[in-house]
């Protein structure tokens, strides 16, 4: 294993390359198959919940009361800037008229819940790696399990059933809040009758627009809760440990939540 | 009783135990001596069936715990009570929450009976007016001695310690190692203590087993130690030093 590249030369290096992959992809596929039953007995618990009504309620208000700002600010600005820029556009054409249903469908299938589930994958899924992180090196889940209480239960499935409860009506509060500050953009300053904007947006919204936006929610809420709590609970050597595992939580949810916008969408889309 | 037999265990591609056998018998306390990262709380771990070893077998009250799975293991574990090297207190839980959490948790006790048993822990323990306290306001030495009163309600007859003394001060040391004689005299319970402190050992063990690179090098009663000729024994006898 030890023999350097100058004695072995250049074909040497391959086999030991082929065996670096072969061991990283094993590995992989023993991570993915962690997950999978990880994920698995996170959902089974959840007939279980009641007897953590208490947790369900923290985590509710952890993911739905606190992330409320963050939510709000981004559905705003996003709103606001999609009515500028989609405005601008249109005029060139014309069609200022159109902007209300531009920026509506933006907002409620797309941007709007895409822009959401990045914000909670920071804020919820932060918190949740770096509080289970915290709690695996400090050997508090190996406590949980060594007194006969089974952590994935008490830990994860809370925060699911809390963020699957929460995220729908963060989703609508969102694009309310993201559809006026349109509006208001669209009446301040490309001076449109707000009357001319939610008429384009109302009678055209047709139910799959909302199907694919608020379909995310619950997506959203299992990816972003699901690889957090995991890479919490592999969170391991001491403090940068948990920062490494927290990193990775949001790196990866952001990524699936990035993805699994797409494919929501698109396959909503095709068949509705 | 507690039975390692012949157990191997890797993480990834590191040995850390080799073909280790360890009995530990009721009424009886042993302890686990060695270097730090020599795999003493991976053996503790390896006992509550939180690891599974690569090879070899773990028996617990003559049932074998080696393949059981994580739900059968409960009711075993609740045998053994466990007193983890950081006492793995909950942080949000005040010090009487944090004793009754598992009793409220996996007994179905009627609360003026898990109050009775969290106020005898508080007694036995020492920490009257302090059960209203989060864990961080405590002294070190008090945080262990909750640890131990958490380990001891479900009233085990075993109870396993992971360097019980490691980061106290030489009095509250003292206090705990008194406190872990006085659980045997008393309550007639066994224990392991897994430590890299030498004075542990003749402090309190009957036995002791001595880890070293995986293996074990000796087991026999705590005095036979003076006697024994393998260099690295010799060396921490004669300064006391573990760290090689
Ligand atoms: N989950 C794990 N994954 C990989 N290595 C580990 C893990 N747990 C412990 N180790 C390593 O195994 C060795 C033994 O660990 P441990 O049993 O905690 O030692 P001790 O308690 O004797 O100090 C250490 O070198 C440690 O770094
Ligand atoms: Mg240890």
């Amino acid at each position: 294993m030890k023999s350097s590249p100058s004695s072995t030369g250049t074909f040497g290096l391959i086999p030991l390359l082929l065996t670096k992959l072969n061991r990283e992809a094993k590995e992989f596929f023993f991570t993915m198959q962690e997950f999978f039953w990880f994920s698995l007995r996170a959902f089974l618990a959840i007939p279980k919940a009641k007897r953590y009504w208490r947790d369900v309620l923290d985590q509710a208000k952890i993911c739905g009361a606190d992330s409320l700002p963050i939510v709000l600010v981004s559905a705003i600005s996003i709103g606001a800037l999609l009515a500028i820029e989609v405005g601008n556009l249109l005029e060139d054409f014309g069609a200022k008229t159109m902007l209300g249903r531009s920026t509506s469908i933006s907002v409620i299938r797309e941007l709007g819940p895409l822009l959401m589930g990045l914000m909670l994958s920071a804020r919820f899924g932060s918190r949740n790696g770096a509080e289970l992180g915290a709690m695996q090196i400090s050997e508090q889940i190996d406590a949980l399990r060594a007194f006969g209480t089974d952590p994935i239960a008490k830990l994860v499935t809370p925060r699911l059933v809390a963020a699957l409860i929460m995220f729908l009506p963060l989703t609508a509060l969102s694009d309310f809040a993201g559809l006026n500050s349109a509006a208001y953009m669209a009446e301040h300053y490309h001076r449109l009758d707000p009357g001319i904007f939610w008429n384009s947006v109302y009678p055209r919204l047709a139910p799959k627009d909302f199907v694919v936006g608020f379909l995310k929610a619950p997506v959203f809420a299992i990816i972003i809760t699901l690889v957090s709590s995991f890479n919490g609970f592999l969170a391991k050597g001491g403090t940068a440990g948990v920062g490494r595992s927290t990193i990775k939580g949001i790196v990866v949810s952001s990524g699936l939540v990035l993805i699994a916008n797409f494919y929501v969408s698109k396959i909503v889309l095709e068949n509705m | 009783m507690i039975e390692l037999k012949n157990i191997s265990l890797k993480y990834g591609e590191r040995e850390i135990l080799n073909n280790v056998s360890l009995t530990i018998n009721d009424n009886t306390i042993k302890a686990i001596l060695g270097p730090s990262g020599v795999g003493k709380s991976t053996i503790l771990k390896l006992m509550l069936g939180l690891i599974k070893p690569n090879k070899g077998r773990v028996i617990v009250d003559g049932t074998d715990i080696t393949h059981m799975t994580e739900t059968s293991l409960y009711e075993i574990r609740r045998k053994m009570g466990m007193v983890f090297q950081g006492n793995a207190l909950f942080d949000s839980m005040t010090i009487s929450q944090n004793l009754g959490f598992f009793l409220r948790e996996n007994m179905k006790l009627p609360e003026s009976e898990v109050s009775r048993r969290v106020t005898e822990q508080i007694q036995f323990a020492g920490l009257e007016g302090y059960e209203e306290q989060l864990p961080e306001s405590l002294s070190g030495g008090m945080r262990r001695r909750v640890a131990i009163g958490r380990a001891l309600i479900f009233k085990p007859h075993m109870i396993l310690f992971d360097e019980p003394t490691a980061g106290l001060d030489p009095v509250s040391s003292k206090k705990i190692l008194s406190l872990i004689s006085s659980l045997r005299k008393n309550n007639n319970l066994g224990a392991v203590i897994v430590t890299h402190i030498l004075d542990d050992v003749f402090n309190v063990a009957d036995s002791v087993a001595v880890l070293y690179k995986g293996e074990i090098i000796f087991d026999d009663v705590t005095d036979k130690l003076h006697e024994a000729q393998h260099p690295f024994i010799r060396s921490i006898l004669s300064d006391k030093i573990l760290e090689l």
